[in-house]
């Protein structure tokens, strides 16, 4: 086995933590949804490590999976931005708080 | 082959970083773009070649000129009060770096790597050297079509409802509801 194993996990680990951060710390409703991306991105480089290093085939599988929801994710949020941004509020998640009341 | 990862693997961890830091939102995408193109450098050290160019092709092509082209859009410029948030800022670097070492040290200490360094449980019939004997991109077809079905064929109808719900809030009414 590969001693290089647990280097990707923690790299996966430090990118789903950053992306995590990011998601809690800033506003921004844009690099919100780009924190989200490192999340998913991070979850399919845990995927593809585990699947090389136990030999298996499903994670490489859900990786692909993986990546289709996310682009999904993307075209709705993206298209709740752009209808927020329309309606002519301030791209500010701490300002857009009415779909929780 | 260590030295590769080495450099992708940093990379890849200040793409990150520049994400979530970047004051500007273009930077982050610039940043989320690095991000994803030394990812795809790490799924071909891991023998995932048909991975890495779908990274490439889906997210660093197609997602990330859809975010590139609502910034240029929508110009939200530069998020001046980044400055004032300071303490969430502090609070989310620490809460990232407990969790990584956390993460970090559960991998070094065997639970997810055995005492010889071998992963817990039989090893599948996919090894590096199988796979590509066999093509690494036909196994992976071979698999989505044969035994992971139902996922793939899940996934379709999710994407056709993404693309439906995309048309619908897009569309221009008088007011968002």
């Amino acid at each position: 086995m590969s001693g290089l194993f647990p280097g990707f996990l923690i790299l996966s680990a430090a990118m789903f933590a950053i992306g995590a951060a990011g998601v809690l710390v800033r506003r921004n409703p844009l690099v919100v949804f780009m924190c989200i991306e490192l999340m998913l991105n991070s979850a399919n480089l845990a995927l593809v490590t585990y699947a090389r290093y136990t030999h298996t085939m499903a994670g490489q599988v859900f990786a692909l999976i993986v990546i289709a929801v996310a682009a999904s994710e993307v075209v709705v949020g993206l298209a709740l931005i752009t209808g927020v941004y329309r309606s002519g509020r301030r791209l500010d998640l701490d300002e857009l708080s009415e779909m929780s009341e | 082959m260590s030295v590769v990862f080495g450099l992708a693997a940093v990379i890849a961890f200040l793409g990150a970083l520049g994400v979530v830091l970047s004051q500007r939102t273009i930077y982050s995408a610039m940043s989320l773009v690095l991000n994803m193109v030394a990812l795809a450098v790490l799924f071909l050290l891991l023998d995932a070649q048909f991975i890495a160019a779908v990274q490439i092709i889906v997210y660093a092509g197609a997602v990330m000129v859809l975010f590139v082209f609502i910034i240029a859009l929508l110009s939200p410029g530069a998020e001046e009060r980044l400055r004032s948030v300071e303490l969430r800022l502090l609070l989310g670097g620490v809460g990232a770096v407990a969790f990584t070492l956390l993460i970090g040290r559960l991998t070094l200490n065997g639970i997810t790597v055995g005492a010889h360094g071998r992963l817990h449980g039989a090893l599948g019939p996919f090894s590096p050297v199988a796979v590509n004997a066999h093509g690494q991109v036909q196994t992976l077809g071979d698999q989505l079509f044969t035994t992971y079905l139902l996922p793939f064929e899940v996934t379709s109808l999710l994407l056709l409802v993404a693309a439906v719900g995309a048309v619908y809030l897009s569309r221009r009414r008088r007011q968002l509801v």
